[in-house]
């Protein structure tokens, strides 16, 4: 079970969620922006799994599972949302959805 | 007999919440009819009581009984106590039997009216309180109902809710009469405070050595008398409260009400002996009363009016003799006064009655010749108050006139204002019966009378229903029932006085004796000469009267300034209005400009304002960019781990 040392799936990590957060904050389109969160999500999952062969525990790849779970519920929710915007006829661009200012 | 004196108690206050609680399920005459029989009730166990003291001995004819535990304080319990004795039994009778007449005559008076319900209701409530006032064994349950009589006086003063005038009426009589109601109060703090006890007679002895305490529990409680029985200085709510149903007047502004004032005085007689110049205070704001109120009774166009202030001044003689102790006499007056005043207000009632509503007696004349009967029972109930023999005014004003003589400087001066009193009563009186009742019907009086002979008669009336009230096409002096009770009452101002004659029969005094024995007995030349006076006097004002109004030999004499000093009662409601009303007002709108406007209301603007503007400048942080709150997150995070890492 020996491979690429630690610093390298945390890189890969890294590079996902910086990937990801890049996505949510210049993007416009919820689309997008959700797809990124997941991108997100995948990297803090990639660096629990690491760290959780790393020492050799399982609880790390539970958590993983349960972070799986929550992106999943997550999506049902933002592409319900999406929808919900698309049967408005609504463009589907997040600077003209702002109705909440103050 | 205790139960037949719980039962004299509750039986109105039953009819009333009976009338209430059925509301519409019960006919208005059935309303009236349930409330008549409650009186009668009561009127009926009265005389059961009388009858069980009249058998005992004169020295153990005091029953107390306690119903419950009603209040307790600590050490301080006050029970629903009520104590028979022969001055409640003697109240108890006068409330009862006159109100139960009174009640009965509003049956026709007020039939037609859209509230009978409610009036009759009132009504019972009325004499439920007054029975509670007199027959209360302590001062609590005293106050209770002093109380209660003041707010049956208030619904029924502004019975007539739609009225202006009558509402005003009805503030003003509750107003002074909490005035009394609170000095009264107080006076009850002290007594408590030092006796621990309220209970009749046991509150009373305060011992030598308490000056001040003495006088001030009698100040306060003569405060409270003079407050219910209208004398000067707070006297002002009784002619006002005139604007209430004519039967209500004879109920509550004779016959008991307003004389709930000498009953205090006579039952707390114990605190008022031993402050003696109290009581002399009241038999001088008596004698004031009586002399003040006959002068303005002089110039009032309005038949209640008139009335009214005769009763003040009636009530300023019985004053007069609680004052100078003459407590049999006082009372005995009280029951006369109650026959021969309510006997008025139900004779006007009719003559009101019988004109629509009219009390302005310039309007009227000649009205005796259309109605005989309330003409024959007006003379018989004048002729009475101004205390003419054999008519019962004569048998007690005269013994509380002569009760003045035993009391040297102070003594004269009051029997002389006394004698000038009954003078003036006798003008006055005799002013209103002339101005009313003989001569050629005046054209107001013949337009409303006249009509009535051909008209259906008291048929006619009920057949078109609820709008009788309006139209009163019924002959000439109302129905069976309003007539009897005023035929009744008229043989008791005839034969009630000769209960007693002071100098040979005394059976009122010697009933009331073991409960308040009189510090003053005039002598039978006092009382010869009192009566002499009073009634060489009252017939003098009578034949005054008569030169002026009957034959109109006399011009009325001509005095702008008297008139309107007369006209305008003393001046005594504008002088409150500008000691405390205007001041009042003024005060409260200087607070409202200067404390409550800037202070009070700008504090309050100024912050709301402040955390307006804040809202707003934090709201804008709200952009609405989506993009915007990530970046802040993201942001926020950095920042945190950063601290994080370099922290650690």
């Amino acid at each position: 079970m020996r491979g690429p040392d630690i610093a390298w799936y945390l890189a890969v990590a890294a590079f996902l969620f910086a990937t990801g957060a890049l996505g949510v904050l210049l993007r416009r389109s919820p689309l997008i922006i959700l797809l990124s969160l997941e991108i997100m999500l995948n990297g803090g999952n990639l660096a629990l799994i690491a760290f959780s062969r790393l020492h050799g525990e399982s609880s790390g790849q539970i958590f993983a599972l349960a972070v799986m779970a929550v992106a999943a519920a997550e999506v049902v929710v933002g592409l319900g949302l999406i929808v919900a915007i698309a049967q408005k006829k609504l463009d589907l661009d997040v600077d003209k959805l702002s109705f909440l200012r103050g | 007999m205790i139960v037949a004196a719980w039962i004299c108690l509750v039986a109105p206050l039953a009819a009333a919440l009976l009338i209430t609680l059925l509301g519409n399920s019960i006919s208005r005459r059935v309303a009236g009819y349930v409330a008549t029989a409650s009186v009668l009730g009561s009127f009926a166990a009265a005389v059961v009581v009388l009858a069980k003291l009249w058998s005992e001995a004169p020295g153990d004819r005091s029953h107390a009984s306690t119903a419950w535990e009603w209040l307790t304080a600590g050490s301080f319990h006050v029970g629903l106590r009520i104590l028979v004795d022969p001055l409640s039994v003697f109240m108890m009778l006068i409330v009862s039997g006159v109100g139960f007449l009174i009640v009965a005559y509003s049956i026709g008076y007020m039939d037609g009216d859209n509230e009978e319900r409610r009036y009759f209701a009132y009504m019972a409530l009325f004499v439920f309180s007054m029975l509670l006032l007199v027959q209360a064994g302590n001062l609590v349950i005293l106050l209770a109902g002093w109380g209660l009589v003041g707010l049956s006086s208030y619904l029924l003063i502004g019975f007539w809710h739609d009225r202006p005038p009558a509402v005003a009426a009805a503030k003003k009589a509750f107003i002074m009469n909490a005035i009394g109601d609170a000095t009264m109060a107080l006076a009850f703090f002290l007594l408590i405070q030092h006796r621990q006890s309220l209970n009749f007679p046991d509150a009373f002895a305060v011992g030598p050595g308490h000056g001040w305490l003495v006088n001030l529990v009698a100040l306060g409680l003569l405060g409270g008398a003079i407050a219910k029985s209208a004398q000067i200085p707070l006297q002002t709510w009784l002619p006002d409260a005139m604007e209430g149903p004519t039967p209500v007047s004879a109920l509550i502004h004779a016959a008991t009400m307003v004389t709930a004032g000498v009953y205090l005085i006579v039952r707390t007689h114990a605190v008022f002996e031993q402050a003696p110049r109290v009581l002399e205070l009241a038999a001088g704001l008596g004698a004031g009363t009586l002399l003040m109120a006959g002068l303005i009774a002089l110039v009032q166009t309005d038949i209640k009016r008139v009335i009214a202030y005769s009763t003040m001044s009636q009530i300023g003689y019985m004053f007069l003799g609680a004052g100078l102790g003459a407590y049999g006499s006082a009372m005995f007056h009280l029951m006369t006064h109650a026959f021969f005043k309510a006997l008025l207000f139900l004779a006007a009632g009719l003559v009101i009655h019988a004109l629509a509503g009219e009390q302005d007696i310039r309007k009227m004349g000649g009205v005796g010749r259309l109605m005989p009967v309330t003409r024959i029972t007006f003379l018989i109930g004048s002729l009475a108050l101004v205390g003419v023999p054999p008519f019962s005014g004569f048998f007690s004003k005269d013994s509380i006139i002569a009760a003045s003589l035993s009391r040297g400087w102070y003594g004269a001066i009051l029997f002389t204002v006394a004698l000038i009193g009954t003078f003036l009563t006798g003008l006055y009186a005799f002013r209103l019966y002339l101005i009313v009742f003989p001569g050629e019907p005046s054209p107001f009086v013949r337009e409303h009378l006249m009509r009535d002979s051909h008209a259906a008669g008291m048929e006619g009336a009920h057949a078109t229903g609820e709008s009788a009230h309006e139209v009163h096409e019924h002959t000439g002096e109302g129905p069976f029932s309003m007539t009897a009770p005023v035929i009744v009452l008229a043989v008791l101002a005839v034969v009630g006085g000769w209960i007693q004659f002071a100098p040979l029969w005394h059976p009122v005094s010697d009933w009331l004796d073991p409960v308040a024995p009189p510090l003053a007995v005039p002598s039978n030349t006092q009382e010869a000469l009192a009566s002499l006076f009073a009634v060489l006097l009252g017939l003098a004002g009578i034949g005054v009267a008569w030169l002026i109004y009957g034959a109109k030999r006399l011009r009325v004499p001509k005095l702008a300034f008297s008139q309107r000093l007369l006209e305008h009662k003393f001046y005594f409601d504008e002088a409150y209005d500008a000691a405390f009303y205007r001041p009042a007002v003024w005060l409260a709108k200087g607070l409202g400009r200067w404390i409550e406007g800037p202070i009070i209301g700008g504090s309050i603007r100024e912050i709301t304002a402040a955390f307006r503007e804040a809202g707003l400048d934090t709201s804008r942080i709200q952009t609405g960019l989506v993009r915007t709150y990530a970046l802040a997150i993201a942001a926020s995070l950095a920042v945190i781990t950063i601290v994080f890492v370099a922290v650690r």
